[in-house]
């Protein structure tokens, strides 16, 4: 007898998150570990009359890989590969590491090329989401190496993430997910007309434009869990200062309290208490990389607090957060950059923030309910 | 550090039975529990310049299928899959199941329909593999669960898998290339033979082979391996058969087989104990009554039962026929949804004539 949550996590994917069709394709990647919600999202899968398939990453194969293969075989994307994403109707990412720190000693131009191959097809996959050829969500399976980052038991973690998804009470977990699309739509319509974002807290007063912008609701159709509201600033009406409270992860190195300064929409100035100059390498990646490509509320408050995975992290209710590099299409963005780095800022504590000069945000909660506008059919 | 055999296991299979090149695609099809093998494969295969393609599977997968899926469920075939089949240079396929019998309950029918919808895919590879351009190999990992059907436990299996691979050895590809060299006398020999006749314990059964390709397997598509076969013709097969181990098909078990042939069809089908499983093998389709395949086991390192396949048709010692689809390259036309081999021990009083000539007594050959 598996954990009934998880059961439950799979019809929510399947059913809310992937609207999951008779006749559809769906494969589910992931690594081994993740076995026991691979069978339960194949099994609601099969339910649902569609074709489901597993796609499992063997945990250690990609660092042999990495130490072992050549330039030319660390960089080889099989064409057999492009065009089984292109076959598929949805796909379903399980994040499951047995230790998250697999890589962090590899050669860290080796471990680069492995991930340029891989994020061709993650590219791929991308397009033909644009398109509508396809969907995607990307979720969480909870193991002892992600609860050891997070600094809980596993149990603890377990409550933690099945939490967030709104799978681990009586609730309807669908019905749940449904509110808050309806929450987000509304929430994101308030600021379609806005020009200007000032954040204001401890060493921060940031001014962002964000005239022109779309803003868009993120309610748990590409992630689960999920909770945000973002856009992509005008790339060049960023003005001011920030500190980032909680550390920064890329790649599975942290940076600790950045503090960056903008002018014209670019950082002019970056430093931080820990690996600051790790902070530099990443702000120089390109010309884009200087630039915010996302500015976005956290709005997931059963995330209470930071677990070193940007999944939840990102999602954490009285949040903000920003993005270095690459910006958005469908928000309006011309950023282009081949990083995209989030930052949180924890505006929890004070903190307050202003849509064209009216305070809308302070102490992590928006002083208003959003108004209902979308008319649910 | 894993088991050095396991690295051993993973050079012959690479190296030598799929001999990866430069540049070719080679998939690794194997489920989660082969773990230690599927990376000591995947890391040979990269120092071969070649590309691994790893396609793991979870088991349970299969089960879900057959449980709750529809009739369109059941038939549709991963496209995926099928391009693999079209493109790849290699396949090293390993199986390693944590429980042999999940399938058990399962309604017969659904698993032969299952099976029937890969049939065109199966075709295909190995079309592809008599033409010259797939090499393939077919391998086990040592798991609790094959352990347990052997009767075994899982260190003294894992003894039994390696030593029939000669794995313990120091030169394990010599000692191949040596028993390579061995069994193709037995391939030239009864290439000259039109008929064999297998007498045994409630057994007199002729099968023609005039003209048809005899095949020496040492170790380049099954392994372990050990066995000289042949596609026998078509409608030659006649008299009876009787069965000394159980046959197993996905993990059901009949016990005590008994066939009549006629005019090459089976006419009777009887067991004493999973006769309808049986009874719906053999009418899978046409090409299910048919024998496809007639061969000799003759790895002496393998000699006792496990409930394997991959070993138990290999016994130094025994015969074993499959009803349903032939391996092209024999010169058989049967084509079914089915392969499925049955096992005769002669290694007690068992004969067989060659064109009349006693030419195997007591599970050897009498000249070779």
């Amino acid at each position: 007898m598996s954990d009934p949550r998880l059961a439950r996590l799979a019809t929510l994917l399947v059913d809310y998150s992937l609207a999951l069709r008779e006749g559809e394709v769906l494969r589910i990647n992931s690594t081994d570990a993740a076995a026991p919600l691979i069978l339960e999202l194949h099994s609601v899968a099969i339910a649902r009359g569609a074709h489901a398939y597993a796609n499992v990453a063997l945990e250690g194969l990609a660092e042999i890989l990495v130490a072992e293969g050549s330039k030319e075989q660390r960089e080889f994307v099989s064409d057999l590969a492009f065009r089984e994403v292109d076959r598929l109707d949805a796909e379903l990412t399980i994040w499951c590491e047995a230790n998250t720190k697999s890589f962090s000693r590899a050669d860290p131009e080796a471990r680069g090329q492995v991930y340029a191959a891989e994020r061709s097809l993650v590219n791929r996959r991308w397009e033909r989401i644009g398109r509508g050829e396809m969907r995607w969500v990307g979720t969480l399976m909870p193991t002892n190496a992600h609860a050891q980052d997070a600094e809980m038991s596993l149990r603890e973690y377990e409550d933690f993430v099945f939490r967030a998804c709104h799978v681990a009470g009586e609730e309807d977990p669908v019905a749940h997910w449904r509110t808050v699309a309806d929450e987000l739509a509304a929430r994101a319509a308030e600021f379609a007309d806005t020009r200007e974002i000032r954040i204001v807290g401890p060493d921060t007063d940031l001014r962002l434009g964000v005239a022109g912008r779309t803003w868009q609701p993120s309610s748990g159709t590409y992630n689960m869990p999920d909770g945000e509201v973002f856009t992509s600033p005008v790339e060049t009406d960023t003005e001011g200062e920030i500190r980032f409270t909680l550390p920064a992860v890329f790649y599975g190195r942290e940076v600790e309290d950045i503090r960056l300064r903008f002018e014209g929409g670019r950082v002019v100035d970056a430093d931080a208490r820990s690996g600051a100059d790790y902070l530099r390498t990443l702000l120089d990646t390109d010309e884009g990389s200087r630039v915010l490509g996302e500015f976005a509320f956290g709005l997931n408050y059963e995330i209470d607090r930071w677990t070193r995975n940007i999944l939840f992290d990102e999602k954490i209710g009285g949040t903000v957060h920003l993005a270095l590099g690459s910006g958005f299409d469908d928000c309006g963005s011309k950023n282009e950059s081949a990083l995209h780095w989030d930052i949180i800022c924890d505006l929890r504590e004070e903190g307050e923030i202003y849509a064209d000069g009216e305070l809308v945000w302070r102490a992590g909660n928006f002083l208003e309910a959003p108004k209902p506008v979308v008319e649910r059919v | 550090m894993s088991d050095p055999r396991v690295q051993k296991l993973a050079a012959v299979l690479v190296d030598y039975s799929v001999g990866a090149a430069e540049g070719q695609q080679i998939t690794i099809e194997g489920p989660a529990a082969a773990a230690p093998l599927i990376r000591e494969v995947y890391r040979r295969i990269l120092a071969a310049g070649a590309h691994p393609l790893p396609r793991i599977g979870i088991e349970g997968t299969l089960e879900n299928l057959m449980l709750e899926g529809s009739d369109a469920q059941l038939d549709w075939v991963n496209p995926a899959r099928r391009d693999d089949i079209e493109e790849v240079d290699g396949r090293v396929v390993i199986m390693g199941l944590q429980n042999t019998r999940s399938l058990t309950s399962v309604d017969a029918s659904k698993q032969a329909r299952l099976h029937r919808a890969l049939e065109p895919q199966r075709n295909r590879y190995l079309e592809r593999a008599a033409n010259g351009e797939l090499s393939w190999v077919l391998t086990l990992f040592p798991t609790q669960a094959a352990a347990q059907d052997a009767g075994m436990s899982l260190t003294e299996f894992e003894d039994f898998v390696y030593a029939a691979g000669f794995l313990d050895r120091d030169d394990p590809v010599g000692e191949w290339k040596r028993f390579g060299e061995r069994i193709d006398h037995v391939s030239e020999f009864l290439s000259g033979v039109s008929e064999l006749r297998v007498l045994a314990k409630e057994t007199d059964l002729r099968i023609g082979v005039g003209g048809r390709h005899w095949i020496a397997s040492g170790g380049l598509e099954n392994f372990p391996d050990g066995e000289v076969f042949t596609g026998p013709v078509e409608t030659s097969v006649e008299g009876t058969i009787r069965f000394t181990y159980p046959a197993i098909f996905q993990g059901r078990e009949v016990d005590d087989v008994r066939l009549r042939f006629e005019g090459g069809e089976v006419v009777d089908a009887t067991a004493s104990r999973g006769q309808d499983l049986l009874r719906e093998m053999v009418a899978v389709d046409d090409g299910a009554r048919r024998v496809g395949e007639f061969a000799f086991g003759l790895n002496e390192n393998v000699t006792e039962f496990t409930r394997e396949i991959l070993f138990d048709e290999k016994i130094g010692g025994t015969v074993h026929l499959a009803l349903g689809t032939a391996y092209p390259e024999t010169g058989s036309a049967n084509r079914s949804a089915l392969h499925w081999d049955l096992i005769c021990d002669l290694r007690d009083g068992g004969e067989v004539y060659a064109d009349g000539e006693l030419a195997y007594r007591d599970g050897a050959f009498l000249a070779l």
